[in-house]
């Protein structure tokens, strides 16, 4: 359920004049950039860091009890232990058990706690359009959860008339023609109470995040930051944008993304010296490319047949693994007869001759000459005698046990 | 180029996405189960993902009658939510039902393997909606409905 158009048309709104022309915009490179969810994940969660004021335990905290104020006398002082004035002052400067208990398992937290994390700018950047890509394809924003039945397109931009818009009502409006409004209504309706403490510091209800309007003057826009964009660091977010006249005017047929991001083949007229990032895979539709004929004709047939490993038996014991070891030992068993056997040993060297002779199978002979041993060391040598012998036959050295 | 693939976008969305319910615990007794208005078994996996096929089938009940929808994604519209359901209502018998179904999903070679799934869905909101006559329990976590 995803594809990417290279046209992009402008949603008309009402009111929106018909003198001005509603040609498609071509797509911003920024939304093919690639797609990464973990790089969109560490960046949100460094930069969301970022905002966050430092708080503490109060120094003095734990440490205020009235155990504190007794007043200690370096030395014990001279008083009978009957007393009660020796039990006043018997332990010094106790503080409160929670107090001790405290300090020995978990120390006061401190303001001087790091809380804000420094991200470089070219992974940050590289998230914003990941994140920015991600929000032009209609699966992932269905599955962050946005309700987008009825939105007519993605990428969804919207006429600048929009922009004019004053009161809430007509800004309703808008969505309704747009589609968006399911998707607002959803997050109207989601507000709930926050579980938890947070409640206490005045963050007491939660809401779902409905699309995200982004109007202007992009570059200066704060609604392309990241935290917005990658919301609850999903990406994905429902992103409306605003076709801005001034889009057409200065760029000709670039639209402004292109201007900020850069293209692939031209670096970001914005961001000094940043090119978009490239993603590993250009074509990254796996089924596509092994189905393709370029991959099929090169590649093997399917080998169907499983060659499992099997069980290796015994051929002293198992009959059948003897048997196809030596197959010999069947026709031995079952077609010789003794008479036979013995008539066999009685024909002698003779029929192996006849044999030979009448298989027609090749057999070389090659007869050896014994070459005296110069050594002690009981080795004999031979050498082939007969010189029509096509194999190659070395001289060979055959030595006695 | 630069179509988003479908495997590609399920690398994304299989881990973690709005529709997916996880229960019974964290390894291997937990099941998987997926909401989307087009995941005719409601698993989630690629075949059957609603979210990573360009081609999917719905099958859900239809409004206070008991029709039956089914619908299907043009794959030229993936662009366009608002236009991608191809949507028929059927208020016919079983038998004619799972004929229209089959025909749209096998034989016009859409889906092929879906065939299954999608005739077991078919019985399922069919009984479902007969149970609805009598009044059925309002439940949570339903499927959104598809199309107007």
């Amino acid at each position: 359920m995803a594809a990417v158009r290279p046209l992009v048309t402008v949603q008309p709104l009402e009111g929106h004049m018909a003198t001005n022309a509603l040609a498609g915009v071509p797509r911003p490179d920024v939304l093919k950039a690639p797609m990464r969810p973990d790089v969109v994940r560490f960046v949100h969660a460094s930069l969301s860091r970022n905002s966050r004021q430092p708080c503490a335990v109060s120094k003095h905290a734990g440490h205020q009890t009235s155990a504190e104020s007794c007043g200690v006398p370096a030395a014990p002082s001279p008083v009978s232990p009957a007393s009660p004035a020796a039990e006043h002052t018997a332990p010094a400067r106790v503080p409160s058990a929670t107090c001790a208990a405290a300090a020995v398992c978990s120390p006061p937290t401190k303001t001087w706690r790091r809380w804000h994390r420094h991200v470089n700018v070219n992974i940050r950047r590289y998230a914003t359009a990941s994140a920015l890509a991600a929000s032009a394809v209609p699966s992932l924003v269905l599955a962050r959860g946005h309700r987008i039945e009825s939105v007519p397109e993605f990428l969804l931009v919207v006429s600048d008339t929009a922009e004019g818009v004053e009161k809430t009502a007509s800004a309703i409006k808008i969505l309704k023609q747009v589609g968006a409004v399911p998707d607002a209504e959803k997050a109207r309706d989601s507000q709930g109470i926050r579980p938890g403490m947070r409640k206490m510091r005045n963050r007491g209800y939660i809401f779902r995040m409905g699309p995200l309007i982004v109007y202007g003057n992009i570059p200066m826009s704060s609604a392309l930051n990241l935290v917005e964009l990658a919301s609850g660091d999903h990406i994905d977010r429902l992103v409306i944008l605003t076709y801005h006249p001034y889009t057409l005017k200065l760029y000709g047929e670039n639209p402004k993304l292109n201007s900020m991001f850069g293209t692939f083949d031209k670096s970001s007229e914005k961001k000094k010296g940043y090119v978009l990032l490239r993603s590993k895979m250009h074509n990254a539709d796996l089924s596509m490319i092994i189905n393709s004929d370029e991959v099929q004709l090169v590649v093997q047939p399917i080998k169907k047949d499983v060659k499992r490993h099997t069980l290796k038996r015994n051929p002293l014991k198992n009959l059948y693994t003897l048997l196809k070891l030596n197959p010999y030992l069947d026709k031995k068993r079952t077609q010789l007869p003794k008479e036979e056997a013995a008539a066999i040993k009685a024909a002698g060297p003779a029929r192996y001759k006849t044999m030979i002779s009448d298989s027609e199978c090749l057999v070389f002979s090659i007869s050896f000459t014994f070459i005296e041993s110069t050594s002690d060391d009981h080795r004999m040598q031979v050498e082939p005698t007969e010189s029509q012998c096509p194999v190659h036959v070395r001289r060979i050295t055959l030595t006695t046990a | 180029m630069a179509t988003v693939p479908g495997p590609l976008i399920w690398e994304i969305v299989k881990k973690n996405n709005s529709f997916l319910v996880k229960q019974f615990g964290n390894s291997t007794a937990m099941v998987q189960f997926s909401k989307e208005p087009n995941n005719l078994y409601n698993v989630n996996s690629y075949k059957h993902s609603g979210l990573a096929n360009k081609k999917s089938v719905t099958i859900q009940g239809g409004g206070k009658d008991l029709s039956v929808v089914l619908a299907t994604t043009k794959t030229k519209k993936q662009n366009k939510p608002g236009s991608l359901h191809h949507r028929s209502a059927m208020k016919k018998e079983f038998r004619k039902m799972a004929k229209v179904v089959i025909n749209q999903v096998t034989d016009n070679y859409y889906r092929p393997d879906l065939t299954r799934a999608a005739l077991a869905r078919l019985s399922a909101v069919h009984r479902s909606l007969k149970v609805a006559k009598s009044g059925a329990k309002k439940r949570n976590r339903q499927a959104v409905k598809v199309g107007k």
